[in-house]
């Protein structure tokens, strides 16, 4: 061989060992994609196939509720409470109206509590049947989608012929709920309970429902495809999780079985029998599957709620024009996505004087820089979409 | 209905003991323990709540702007006596059980600088660059406090009580009509 040669290759190598220095990539992932359920956008630093950073980038969807709060009276704010987490409607319009309700000592009759209980969970399993079936689809199967919205159409419309509304019901009032229908003072006295023959529907869809969530298990629990792709995928350990503030099914997918409605509820959740469903090893495959067991256990809430609901009014006695009288409250409670809490402060008057929002897919999107460091980059969408957040409940 | 025991009796036992173990006043109203504690111990007082109290669940961090100087909205009951500054809240709470407590501190306008709790919860340090957009609080330790809400460039902190509200500036907001001057019904 010639010295040329050995020059040429020398030279070779010292040029290929160059090339081989690897800088990282800088993916820009949304804000418009579909798996960001709403305008969030991920700056992620890619180093090959490893996130080496992520960092989410929010506030697209920022509507100012807090301050849009200041100038609204009690009664104009649970219009746009329940806008906040649009899956989840009436589940956040609950703790406003009963911290409203906690300053000015107003209560709430019986029967609007267990309406509200029905409701709140017919809501759950609306927004839980939302994750279940479109998670799936993020990993790529389509299938259960249709299965599932199907299923959740028959919710949809039980909650539409309560409230009126399908996804903004607006149903709460302080002192209790609404009456069914509006009109004048004869048609009041008949529409003043929940439309004839509602609680039987109710029954028969929360039966087609729990037919329809053994489906979901045949069909994607025991998925190896689903498996594969999620099964240690995106753990998130107990602790980290109490750190970051999640809550509700990512929380106690890790682990920690803490159910705001077994410690703080303001509903008669004291009078159903239900489980607290956990799991020990906080990855995706847990969170999916602590939701679709929560859909059974809501289910059987809202079936033994039937049977328990008393007669009664639906509304106590409440003044035209709210004054609240000073003081502050925080009322916090299990929304489907955790806990959600309101902060009043009123200064009396019938406006708060300041209104905190504790939403929940704020807390518990703010642990994805941490849990996406060193993922594989395909696994992003699986880890993102299985911490269940709303961007508006983001956003606020 | 609404009141569950705590696991230390009622909320008022619980506050008061809590202040007194930590140090600070309590004030409960409504079942919500509110803590009020000094700025310089904000820091510590915390991580004794997490370490010694069990209140290791982080739940929210925010601010208040008590001020005179309201641009929409209602102003405060006496605003003659009010003490103009800042308040800094953060809630934490356990995972046992229904014990959770609010640490307020105040925050002087003058000097509106707090430590950050980064390094005891992770997930503060969202709560705090929201804090830092809505009212200019600055938090030290924080590692980045970049707009999270706002976006760049955008001049001023939207909840101070002083930030107008364009919409309302604009056009006047017809809502009190819909509240006053109702007909008296029979119930």
């Amino acid at each position: 061989m010639s010295a040329d040669y050995e020059a040429l290759m020398h030279r070779s190598e010292v040029a290929v060992s160059v090339e081989l220095q690897t800088q990282d990539m800088t993916l820009n992932i949304g804000p418009q994609h579909p798996s960001t359920h709403g305008v969030l956008r991920l700056v992620a630093s890619v180093d090959g196939e490893r996130i080496s950073s992520v960092e989410p980038v929010i506030g697209y969807m920022h509507r100012g509720y807090e301050k849009l709060a200041e100038v609204r009276t009690y009664a104009q704010m649970t219009a746009l409470v329940n806008r906040i987490d649009w899956v989840s409607g009436f589940a956040s319009e609950v703790p406003f109206i009963i911290a409203v309700e906690k300053l000015t000592g107003i209560e709430a009759p019986e029967r609007a509590q267990w309406i509200r209980l029905i409701l709140t969970e017919l809501f759950r399993i609306s927004s839980h049947v939302v994750f279940t079936s479109s998670y799936p689809l993020e990993l790529g199967g389509v299938t259960p989608l249709f299965h599932a919205l199907r299923e959740r159409e028959r919710v949809l419309e039980l909650i539409e012929a309560m409230t009126g509304g399908r996804f903004h019901p607006n149903f709460n009032r302080v002192g209790g709920i609404k009456p069914a229908a509006g009109g004048g003072k004869t048609q009041k006295q008949v529409s003043m309970d929940i439309p004839a023959g509602w609680l039987e529907d109710t029954r028969a869809a929360m039966e087609r429902i729990l037919g329809a969530t053994d489906d979901s298990d045949t069909l994607v629990t025991g998925n190896e495809l689903i498996k594969a792709r999620t099964t240690g995928v995106g753990v998130i350990p107990g602790d980290k999780a109490i750190e970051y503030g999640l809550s509700g099914p990512n929380l106690r997918a890790s682990g920690v079985a803490y159910d705001l409605r077994k410690h703080e509820f303001h509903l008669p959740y004291d009078q159903v029998d239900f489980n607290v469903v956990s799991a020990e090893g906080g990855d995706c495959y847990d969170r999916y599957w602590v939701r679709l067991q929560e859909i059974r256990e809501s289910a059987n809430i809202v079936l033994q709620a039937i049977e328990k609901i008393p007669a009664g009014p639906l509304r106590a006695k409440a003044p035209r024009v709210l004054k609240v009288p000073k003081g502050q409250v925080y009322v916090r409670g299990e929304n489907p996505k955790g806990e959600f809490g309101y902060y009043i402060i009123s200064e009396g008057g019938q406006k708060p004087y300041r209104l905190k929002i504790r939403s929940t897919s704020f807390s518990n999107l703010s642990i994805l820089p941490w849990v996406l460091k060193g993922a594989l980059v395909p696994d992003l969408v699986a880890i993102m979409g299985s911490l269940d957040f709303v961007l508006g409940d983001v956003d606020r | 209905m609404n009141d569950q025991p705590d696991s230390t009796g009622t909320s008022e036992a619980y506050g008061g003991g809590l202040a007194e173990r930590l140090g600070g006043n309590a004030v409960v109203e409504h079942d919500t323990v509110r803590i009020y504690i000094e700025r310089e111990a904000w820091f510590d007082t915390l991580r004794r709540a997490r370490d010694e109290e069990g209140l290791t669940f982080f739940s929210w961090l925010a601010g208040i702007d008590w001020s005179k100087d309201v641009a929409v909205g209602d102003t405060v009951e006496e605003p003659d006596e009010l003490d103009e500054r800042f308040e800094v809240m953060c809630r934490l709470s356990s995972i046992e059980n229904a014990d959770a407590a609010q640490f307020i501190t105040v925050v002087p306008k003058d000097d509106a600088v707090i430590d950050s709790i980064t390094e005891l919860f992770g997930g503060a340090e969202w709560h705090e660059r929201e804090t830092h957009d809505m009212f200019g609080i600055d938090f030290a330790g924080n590692p980045n406090l970049s707009p999270i809400y706002l976006p760049e460039g955008f001049i001023g902190h939207p909840l101070l009580k002083s930030y107008p509200l364009l919409a309302r500036e604009v056009k006047p907001w017809p809502g009190d009509v819909d509240v006053e001057d109702m007909p008296e019904e029979e119930s």
